[in-house]
């Protein structure tokens, strides 16, 4: 007995050891980034956190700031059109963070909106301005959506971060919190070990990718995405893709409407702010798809349901859906994306930098025409 | 009860404590049992489940029983037939659906391995190998052993009555050390690299089966890589888990026997099953293989006919061990499969011994180019008999056959023996090379150096466990 006790103490104490020499390390090699106020989540690459899900999941307690609030939440689409670095000096009222996630539908997006909400104290939570960037790729049902070999049928990005460390446990109902979130900062401390163990194992495939192929992931750069052209090829592919990906043939997910709507109700009852953005995509993916017409009457209508409130904003950039301007099917190039951001910035600084008003507002194409119709009223 | 939650370590240590905290044999028989209720009790959300694999373990007792006072060959045939069609039924095996089944969930988890120590005591009871009276208590901690419950390994009853509550291995600091880096290096194989394979096969499965129409050579490519992979993934998912068994079982003073020998060394089928599996092919040899060849010899007596006879019986006893791994049509054809490999494996050894003498035969395997030739061949058959395994519905193994052809078959089984006879050719000539220098094995051998290598082991399974986020499963619990 005495033998596996000593045995038992010598392997624990040297586990502890090496623990807490590898959180030490993390901290020389990245200082804490989950101080210093919003920031912007699609760095995630270069932080300790390493993806954009990890990354609003584990750092998002730098939300919890008195500071008004652009928080904006979408898919990939949302991610790479939005860019923080362009909207924030434009918006000097208030700071801006991307939490958008890749391949996110609005359940994965209702669940970032919750993580935020119940990471911020409730001073903390009512200057929140939520952009919430949506297109019909996103009104898929969860089980279509995330049913990948590598996961349990169902289960977002998100909730994998979630199970990943313990702070969450697996339940029939989903998700159940066994960190409290007041602990979150305490969790990650304590969980860094395991996240530089990560990153390096992450950093050694980078450089496996890059001696192997030259580059350092299969994603393209933004100079290869602006001089992509789609063949007609690729157009079926990308529609056939989303035939597969949205489960249902034509229509799209009602469920998932309706939980886009019990969200932005949710947010507007709290007094937070919502610009609902209708993303454009190129228009032959528009033309050609089954679901775009069903998608575009369920918004007009769910706008209509909101439209009186002071504090929600829908607005739509149909205009910009050159096909040229795309790299794929959905994603703006980067010159394209500039003036997505612009035009979110002019938009925000007139909505999410005045006071509070009783005037509703109502969808816009353009900024200008935004600002008018505020005018208006 | 998961082997990579933290309720098992938990549940784990507390065994081993509560083992030692006292060297009385009944109380060290006490703390067993009890283990062995709460381990599966651990499976169990409702009592009902357990009711069927507590019928089984009635049934094999009285079975035994009786066969202890009434040593018939017509007693033991009734007993055997009464305990495999019991183990039929609550199996669900897919070609006896006609025979109903009970109409809630059970737990089937570990019937297979229970089935194999009741046949075990039966045969050995009314040969009067175990003379022995065995009790229920006793019964049950040998068939149901928490560590040996799930997958095995099969010990035979006299060697586990030997060490029932009695510690055979004696513990001192180098035996326990060994014991937890083996437990460790189980994890490790478990949670790292079975895990990763089992990763990176998972995607590549899926594109076998795509719509489209692939070109030749990628189709070969990806078949031969995804039956590759679950090969990896099989063997260190199942050799990781009896690490842990094993190394679990030193700490509670048990000397459990060994299941895996360097499989993939194998320069034959036969011998691949000698180091495969190890209790179960003894299992099946002592109990089928041995029986049927002496049948076989009493009713075929001709001295010329013995080696055949001895293929026939390798034919039917991998054929039923190939059946035993599942419950549906596919493994009908693992069984063929492996019956064939071996009864082709036996006639080459007959046919080359006969053909050039059995020195000549002998001086022949040794050739550097047979040993590699052999083992490339030996593994790639095991490789591609596997993809039963991965495939257990019929209609998709016959789609995927259909789909490779004869010739994407060939070309797989071509590519996959050439590239681990390569692997075996280097690996040979590399791993020779690789010593670390005096100074560093000095200090990897200290007390310090070896407990750090230890931790640095277990910090490198809990980042890999969290990186690919989904527990990794045992993948022998469900044969």
């Amino acid at each position: 007995m005495r033998y596996i006790l000593r045995q038992a103490a010598l392997t624990f104490a040297s586990f502890a050891f090496l623990y807490v020499l590898i959180g030490g390390l993390s901290y020389l090699v990245f200082p804490d980034p989950s101080h210093g106020g919003p920031r912007d989540f699609q760095v995630a690459e270069r932080t300790l956190f390493m993806t954009v899900p990890k990354y609003v999941f584990l750092g998002r307690s730098v939300l919890d700031t008195p500071d008004s609030k652009v928080l904006i939440v979408g898919a990939s689409n949302t991610a790479v059109g939005f860019i923080q670095k362009l909207i924030q000096p434009k918006l000097a009222c208030a700071k801006v963070s991307n939490l958008a996630m890749g391949g996110a539908n609005i359940s994965e997006v209702a669940q970032v909106i919750d993580l935020v909400r119940e990471t911020q104290s409730r001073p903390s939570a009512a200057p929140n301005t939520f952009v919430i960037g949506v297109w019909y790729g996103m009104f898929a049902d969860s089980d279509i959506r995330f049913a990948d070999p590598d996961r349990n049928r169902g289960e977002s990005d998100l909730d994998i971060e979630k199970y990943r460390y313990g702070f969450y446990r697996r339940t029939a109902n989903g998700p159940v919190a066994v960190l409290p979130s007041k602990w979150l900062d305490a969790g990650v401390m304590a969980i860094r070990p395991l996240l530089l163990v990560e990153k390096a194992a992450r950093e050694a495939r980078t450089g496996v990718n890059l001696l192997l192929t030259g580059r350092r992931s299969a994603q393209r750069t933004e100079v290869e995405r602006e001089a992509a052209v789609m063949s007609e090829q690729d157009k079926k592919k990308a529609l056939e893709y989303w035939q597969e990906s949205m489960g249902f043939k034509r229509g799209i997910s009602e469920t998932q409407f309706n939980l886009l709507s019990s969200t932005v109700a949710s947010l507007l009852d709290s007094g937070e702010r919502v610009v609902l953005v209708d993303l454009p995509i190129p228009s032959w993916h528009r033309d050609a798809s089954p679901y775009q017409l069903g998608y575009e009457q369920k918004l007009q209508e769910l706008s209509g349901q909101f439209k009186e409130r002071s504090n929600f904003i829908s607005i739509s950039m149909g205009d910009l859906d050159g096909d040229l301007d795309y790299s794929d099917e959905v994603h703006a190039k980067r010159h394209l994306a500039n003036i997505w951001s612009d035009r979110l910035a002019g938009i925000l600084s007139s909505f999410a930098c005045r006071e509070k008003t009783n005037k509703p507002k109502v969808s816009s194409r353009a900024p200008e025409q935004a600002t008018a119709a505020s005018s208006d009223h | 009860m998961s082997l990579t939650s933290p309720l098992f370590f938990a549940f784990l240590a507390g065994v081993i404590l509560a083992y030692h905290i006292s060297e009385s044999v009944p109380y060290r028989r006490l703390v067993l049992g009890f283990g062995n209720a709460i381990f599966i009790a651990s499976y169990l959300t409702d009592y009902i489940q357990i009711l069927p694999l507590l019928a089984f373990l009635l049934l094999g007792y009285a079975c035994v029983s009786i066969l202890s006072v009434w040593k018939s060959s017509l007693a033991l045939g009734l007993a055997v037939l009464g305990v495999l069609a019991c183990y039929v039924f609550l199996k669900r095996f897919s070609f006896f659906d006609d025979l109903g089944r009970l109409p809630f969930p059970y737990l089937t988890i570990g019937l297979s391995y229970i089935l194999f120590r009741i046949l075990h005591i039966m045969v050995d009871v009314h040969s009067g190998d175990l003379e022995e009276r065995i009790g229920p208590t006793a019964f049950f901690r040998y068939t149901c052993n928490f560590l040996c419950f799930v997958s095995g390994p099969i010990q035979r009853y006299q060697d586990f009555r030997a060490a029932d509550g009695i510690a055979v291995v004696k513990l001192d600091a180098d035996t326990v050390f060994r014991a937890f880096s083996r437990v460790v290096a189980g994890y490790a194989k478990f949670v790292i690299i079975a895990a990763v394979a089992e990763y990176a096969f998972s995607f590549l499965k899926p594109q076998l089966f795509q719509a489209g129409d692939p070109s030749f050579a990628r189709l070969c490519m990806l078949y031969a890589a995804a039956a590759s992979l679950y090969t990896v993934y099989l063997y260190y998912n199942f050799s990781g888990y009896m690490d842990i068994v094993l190394g679990s079982g030193v700490l509670l003073g048990q000397a459990l026997p060994e299941n895996f020998d360097k499989p993939f060394s194998a320069r034959s089928f036969l011998e691949f099953w000698q180091r495969w599996h190890m209790t179960l092919s003894q299992w099946f040899k002592f109990y089928l293989f041995n029986p049927l060849v002496m049948l076989l010899m009493s009713c075929f007596p001709a001295p010329a006919l013995t080696a055949y006879l001895g293929v026939f019986a390798f034919f039917v006893t991998f054929l039923v061990m190939g059946v035993w791994h599942g419950t549906t049509a596919v493994f009908v054809v693992y069984g063929l499969l492996m019956g064939a490999g071996a009864s082709i494996n036996k006639l080459w050894q007959v046919a080359c011994a006969e053909r050039l003498g059995k020195k000549r035969y002998r001086t022949m395997t040794e050739t550097l180019g047979y040993v590699y030739f052999a083992r490339g061949v030996t593994i790639s058959y095991f490789v591609l008999a596997l993809t039963c395994l991965w495939t257990p519905e019929l209609s998709d193994f016959t789609r995927l056959i259909g789909r490779l052809g004869p010739a994407g078959i060939s070309a797989a089984f071509a590519g996959i023996a050439f590239a681990f006879g390569l692997f075996w050719w280097l690996a040979d000539r590399v791993a020779p090379r690789l010593t670390a220098p005096a100074f560093l094995a000095t200090a990897r051998d200290s007390l310090v150096g070896r407990n750090l290598t230890l931790a640095s082991q277990m910090m490198v399974i809990v980042a890999v466990t969290a990186l690919l986020h989904k527990s990794p499963d045992f993948v022998y619990k469900a044969f």
